[in-house]
C-alpha cells in the first residue's frame, strides 16, 4: 500500500546520477541476448486504466500504458534537464513567446501502417479539450496556456453547436500536414514541459468515428469513447500497441510495427494488475512478475536476503510530502504556531523507525533531482525546544490545542505515519492531539469543504520537471483543490505567475526561491520527506533506464523501447 | 367448513381446468416457484431504494480523488452533467428505475464508456468459477467430515474432525490465503528450484485454482461440518433410527436413509445462503489471489462511488440470494415429505 500521492505521474531527476542502468554490467552484445520469444517482461501495473483514451487518463496506471502506445510530440531526456524530439523532429518558439511551430517526424505512423499529419494532432488536442469529456487534466496545464482555452468552463457541454464554436476557436492549426502550430494565451516557459505529458497526444478521427458507427455531435460523450474500449480499435503512434486487453487482469502490449524509432527488442511486455503488494512480491519469488516495490513490511527481509538484496534499487521521486494545517481555524492563522508543528517533526526518526530508511528526509518544497531542490533554508528543521517556545511566543496554550484532530485516510501506511507524527507533536510541544482516521472519500470531501484541523501526510509528484508545475499549487485559487489550508500569503500569486510567464530562466529560478521561502518561511505547510521508489528487479532486465519520473512500480517505462532480456 | 377469512382458498382465483394442475404435487410446486418469483419483483425494488438512499448519504462524491490535485469545479459539473447527477436525486431515482426495467443499469463511473452490465459479466465468471467450485468442495467434506464426527462421537476421529473445524473456522482468510502462498508458491519454489509450486495468484483455469478454492472453502466446510455433527447426532437418537437398527438394517442404508436424510435439513438450509456468498465473491480471497471477480469489483465500487456499478451488483446480489433460498425451499419437499409448500 503506497500512500496515494498525486494521482499524476511523476516526471524526471535532474542529474545522470539517478540514471541507473538495471543491466547487470557488462554491455550488450547479440550473444547475451535472450532470443525473440523470450523478450518478454512481466510487470505490475497495479490496477487497470479507468480509460485507454490517453486524454481522459489522470493516473499513473494509466500513463503508464498511454505513454508506450501514444507519442506525445516533445519528450524528457533521460536526465530530465530538458526536452529532447519526440513524435516532433523539432519545434520552434516565436519571439514573443506565443506561437509554438512543431514539426512532425516525416514518415512517422500508426500502428495500422497509416502516415500521421497534423490534422490528427489538431483532432487529438481538441478530443482533450472538448469540455463535454471533462478530461481530468485539462484545468490548469491546456485551459491556461492554449489560445482559446480559457473559456474552456463556460460553454454549455449539452450544446454541440457551443461545444464546436469553442473548439473551433482555439490556437491549434495545422497549415501543411507535416506541420503543427499551438498558439498560447500568455508566454509560458513551460510549455514545452505541457507538450509531453501523456494525455497531449494526437487520435485519429476516422477510427474513432468508424468505432461510433459514423459521425456524431461533439455533445455526444458515450460514442466519443468508443474506440477506447477494444484493442483493436485502440491505434496509436508510440512505440508500442495493445494486442489484448484482459479487464481486471493485464493488458499486452507488443511492438508497433510502424514505428519510427524502429523495432525494440521486447516482443511482449505484460502489465498486471495486482493490487496487493504482497501477492506481487510472491509472485516476483515466483518469476512471474520482473520487477516490483516492495512492501515496506518485507523490506528489511529483502536486505538481509542474500539473492533479494542484490536485486534491490533504490532510486528518487520527484514526490514531497507535508503535514496541512487548517489557516482558516485560529490559531492555525498564526505562522508561529504553524511552524511551531514544523519544527517538533524528528523527520529523520521517522524515516528510519517508520519507513525502513528509505525516504529522504525534507523541510523544503521542491524534491531533490529538479532545477529549484534548495535545502539552504532551514526554517522548518527539527529542533523540538525552539518549538516550543514558538508556541509559547504566540502564547497559545496545550488546552487551546488538544481539541484538534489530525485527519488521516484509512490505509495501513498513512495511519502508521500519522501515528508517529502525532506522538511527535504529543511529545515535543506537549500536546494530547488525536488521530482521526476515515475513509479516503469522506476525508477528501471534508478538505474540499475545509472540515478539519490538521491533515497529512499529503503530497505532491511532479508532472513534469518544471517548478511552475509546483508552486500552483499554493494559489489562493487552489484552496480547496490542494491547498487545503488556505493561508493567506502576501504576494506570494503575483510572484510565481511573474516566474511562470518570464522567459529568462535564472530570473525564473531566482523568483520560484522566493517563493520557496515563502511557503517554509510562513510554514504554509510541515515539508515532511521526499518519496524513494525500492524496488527488485530480475538481473536479467536490461538496457533499462530508471528515472525519477518513472511510473510507480515500473522502472525504465519511459524508455522500454531500449530495453532487453539478457540470457538466463 | 371454516374458511380462512380474507384469504381465497388456493387455486380459487384460477380458472376451473387449471384446478387439475395446481392440486398435484409438481403443479403446486409450480404455481408456488412462479410467486415466489414474482415477489423477488418487490424485493429487489426496495434493495434498490435502500441502496440508493445510503448511497446518496455517503459523504463523498464520485469525482473528489483520493490524493493529488483535485478536479476543477468545472469539470466536476461537466462530469455531473454528462451522468445526470446535476439532477435531483429523486428524479436520478425514477430514471434509474425506468432504466432497470429495459435492462439498462447504466455506465461506470470509474471505467470510461464501460456499461454496468458489461463490467458484471466480465467479472462474475470469475467469481462464480471459484464459488461454484467452492461449493462442490463444502458438500461433500463438510457433510462427510460431520458425519463421521457423529457416528464416532467422543472418539479420536470425532475429535480430530472438530478440532480442524475450530481451526479453520479461526484463521480468517486472508491469513490461510497469505500462509498458503508462502508455502505453496514461495517457499516450494525455492525448494524445487522453481519446478513445482502453485502460482501465488493470477487467473487460470487449472492449479490457479487450488489455493483461492481452498480458502474460500474452509469457513465454510467447518461450519457445515459442526451443524452435521450437531444434527445427525441429533437424528440418531431418534425412534425411528432404533428402529431401522432393531429391523437389522444394515449401517450404510441405516446412515444414508434414514439418518442422512433427515439431518441434512438444517444443513440445506444453510448451504442455500452459503451458495449465494460464495458466488458473490470474497473480496479478501480475490485481491489476495488477484482475481478479477466481482467481489473485489463491488468494494472498489463502494469506495469509489460508482453509483451504478454498486446499484448493478447489489441487485445483482439480491437476485442470487433470493434464488438460493428459493432452490432450498424447493429442495425441502424432496428432502422431506413431510414439507408441503402452499
Amino acid at each position: 500500500m503506497h500512500l496515494r500521492v498525486s494521482i499524476r505521474a511523476v516526471t524526471l531527476a535532474l542529474t545522470g546520477l539517478f540514471v541507473v542502468s538495471a543491466c547487470g554490467g557488462g554491455g550488450t552484445t547479440s550473444q547475451n541476448l535472450a532470443s525473440p520469444d523470450k523478450q518478454v517482461i512481466n510487470m505490475n501495473d497495479g490496477t487497470e486504466p479507468n480509460s485507454y483514451d490517453p486524454t481522459q487518463q489522470t493516473y499513473v496506471y494509466e500513463a503508464a500504458v498511454g505513454r508506450n502506445v501514444f507519442e506525445t510530440l516533445l519528450k524528457s531526456n533521460k536526465e530530465g534537464t530538458d526536452v529532447i524530439s519526440a513524435a516532433a523532429e523539432s519545434y520552434k518558439v516565436s519571439d514573443d513567446g506565443l506561437t509554438y511551430t512543431f514539426k512532425l517526424r516525416s514518415g512517422a505512423k500508426w500502428s495500422d501502417g497509416k502516415a500521421v499529419t497534423a490534422a490528427d494532432w489538431v483532432y487529438g488536442y481538441k478530443h482533450l479539450l472538448n469540455p463535454a469529456l471533462a478530461a481530468g487534466y485539462v484545468d490548469p496545464f491546456f485551459d491556461s496556456t492554449i489560445k482559446g482555452a480559457d473559456g474552456y468552463g463556460d460553454v454549455d457541454v449539452s450544446k454541440a453547436s457551443a461545444i464546436d464554436t469553442f473548439l473551433s476557436s482555439l490556437g491549434l492549426t495545422a497549415p501543411d500536414p507535416n506541420t503543427f502550430v499551438i498558439t498560447l494565451q500568455h508566454p509560458a516557459a513551460f510549455f514545452k514541459w505541457v507538450v509531453t505529458l501523456w494525455m497531449a497526444a494526437p487520435i485519429r478521427q476516422d477510427v474513432v468515428e468508424q468505432a461510433a458507427g459514423g459521425t456524431f455531435p461533439s455533445s455526444d460523450t458515450t460514442k466519443a469513447e468508443i474506440w477506447a474500449q477494444k484493442a483493436a480499435t485502440i491505434i496509436g503512434n508510440g512505440a508500442f500497441k495493445i494486442s489484448e486487453i484482459v479487464s481486471k487482469d493485464h493488458v499486452t502490449l507488443v511492438p508497433n510495427p510502424s514505428y519510427w524509432g524502429g523495432a525494440p527488442h521486447l516482443q511482449k511486455i505484460v502489465l498486471w494488475f495486482i493490487e496487493d503488494a504482497n501477492t506481487a512480491y510472491a509472485k516476483y519469488q515466483t518469476g512471474d512478475l520482473d520487477a516490483i516495490t516492495v512492501p515496506l513490511a518485507n523490506v528489511d527481509v529483502v536486505r538481509n536476503d542474500p539473492k533479494l538484496s542484490k536485486e534491490a534499487k533504490v532510486y528518487p521521486k520527484l514526490t514531497t510530502f507535508w503535514m496541512a494545517y487548517n489557516a482558516q481555524k485560529p490559531p492555525f492563522d498564526n505562522p508561529k504556531v504553524r511552524m511551531a508543528f514544523a519544527k517538533s517533526i524528528d523527520r529523520d526518526k521517522l524515516n528510519k523507525q517508520v519507513q525502513h530508511g528509505i525516504q529522504q528526509s525534507i523541510s523544503s518544497f521542491i524534491p531533490k533531482g529538479m532545477a529549484g531542490y534548495d535545502t539552504s533554508n532551514n526554517a522548518q528543521s527539527f529542533d523540538a525546544a525552539a518549538a516550543k517556545k514558538l508556541l509559547t511566543d504566540a502564547g497559545v496554550t496545550a488546552d487551546q490545542l488538544n481539541k484538534f484532530k489530525l485527519l488521516t485516510r484509512n490505509t495501513t501506511r498513512n495511519k502508521t505515519l500519522n501515528q508517529f507524527i502525532v506522538d511527535q507533536w504529543n511529545t515535543n510541544l506537549g500536546l494530547n492531539l488525536q488521530l482521526e482516521v476515515i475513509d479516503s472519500k469522506t476525508v477528501t470531501s471534508r478538505l474540499r469543504k475545509g472540515q478539519f484541523d490538521l491533515y497529512g501526510p499529503d503530497g505532491w509528484g511532479a508532472d513534469y520537471p518544471d517548478q511552475q508545475d509546483w508552486f500552483d499549487l499554493f494559489f489562493k485559487g487552489a484552496c480547496h483543490s490542494l491547498n487545503w489550508g488556505c493561508a493567506d500569503i502576501p504576494g506570494y500569486d503575483d510572484l510565481v505567475k511573474k516566474a511562470d510567464s518570464e522567459l529568462d530562466q535564472n530570473q525564473r529560478n531566482a523568483d520560484y526561491k522566493k517563493a520557496q521561502d515563502m511557503l517554509i518561511d510562513q510554514a504554509v505547510v510541515g515539508f515532511i520527506f521526499q518519496d524513494y521508489e525500492y524496488n527488485l528487479i530480475k538481473p536479467y532486465l536490461g538496457g533499462l533506464t530508471i528515472t525519477a519520473s518513472d511510473d510507480q512500480s515500473l522502472p525504465g517505462s519511459l524508455f522500454w523501447h531500449d530495453a532487453f532480456v539478457t540470457q538466463h | 367448513m371454516a374458511v380462512d377469512a380474507g384469504r381465497p382458498k388456493r387455486g380459487a382465483l384460477l380458472p376451473k381446468r387449471m384446478a387439475a394442475v395446481t392440486d398435484s404435487r409438481l403443479g403446486s410446486l409450480g404455481v408456488y416457484i412462479l410467486r415466489r418469483v414474482l415477489w423477488m419483483i418487490p424485493v429487489v425494488f426496495f434493495v434498490i431504494v435502500i441502496t440508493f438512499v445510503l448511497m446518496h448519504s455517503a459523504t463523498g462524491s464520485p469525482w473528489d480523488k483520493t490524493g493529488g490535485r483535485q478536479l476543477s469545479q468545472v469539470v466536476v459539473d461537466n462530469l455531473n452533467k454528462k451522468y445526470g447527477l446535476d439532477r435531483p436525486v429523486f428524479e436520478q431515482f425514477l430514471l434509474y428505475l425506468w432504466n432497470v426495467l429495459h435492462f439498462d443499469f447504466g455506465l461506470s463511473y470509474q471505467y470510461q464508456g464501460k456499461s454496468v452490465i458489461q463490467l458484471i459479466s466480465e467479472g462474475w465468471p470469475y467469481t462464480a468459477t471459484i464459488g461454484t467450485l467452492a461449493f462442490l468442495l463444502i458438500v461433500p467434506v463438510g457433510v462427510g467430515l460431520g458425519v463421521l464426527a457423529a457416528l464416532r462421537q467422543n472418539t479420536r476421529v470425532d475429535y480430530a474432525t472438530m478440532g480442524f473445524a475450530t481451526l479453520a473456522a479461526s484463521f480468517p482468510n486472508f491469513v490461510v490465503g497469505a500462509l498458503m502462498v508462502v508455502l505453496f508458491s514461495v517457499l516450494t519454489y525455492k525448494w524445487t528450484g522453481g519446478n513445482f509450486f502453485l502460482p501465488a495468484g493470477g487467473w487460470g483455469v487449472d492449479d490457479h485454482l487450488v489455493m483461492p478454492v481452498i480458502t474460500l472453502s474452509l469457513l465454510p466446510i467447518a461450519y457445515t461440518a459442526r451443524l452435521t455433527r450437531a444434527s445427525t447426532l441429533e437424528t440418531i437418537r431418534q425412534d425411528y433410527i432404533r428402529t431401522a437398527w432393531a429391523k437389522g438394517l444394515p449401517e450404510r442404508l441405516v446412515v444414508i436413509r434414514h439418518v442422512l436424510k433427515n439431518s441434512l435439513i438444517p444443513v440445506v438450509t444453510t448451504l442455500g445462503p452459503t451458495f449465494a456468498f460464495l458466488v458473490t465473491g470474497s473480496v479478501i480471497v480475490e485481491t489476495v489471489f488477484s482475481i478479477p471477480g466481482i467481489g473485489r469489483a463491488f468494494v472498489v465500487a463502494v469506495t469509489s462511488r460508482d453509483y451504478p456499478m454498486i446499484l448493478g451488483t447489489t441487485v445483482l446480489f439480491s437476485i442470487v440470494i433470493a434464488t438460493a433460498n428459493l432452490i432450498v425451499d424447493v429442495l425441502y419437499v424432496f428432502i422431506d415429505p413431510r414439507v408441503r409448500l402452499t
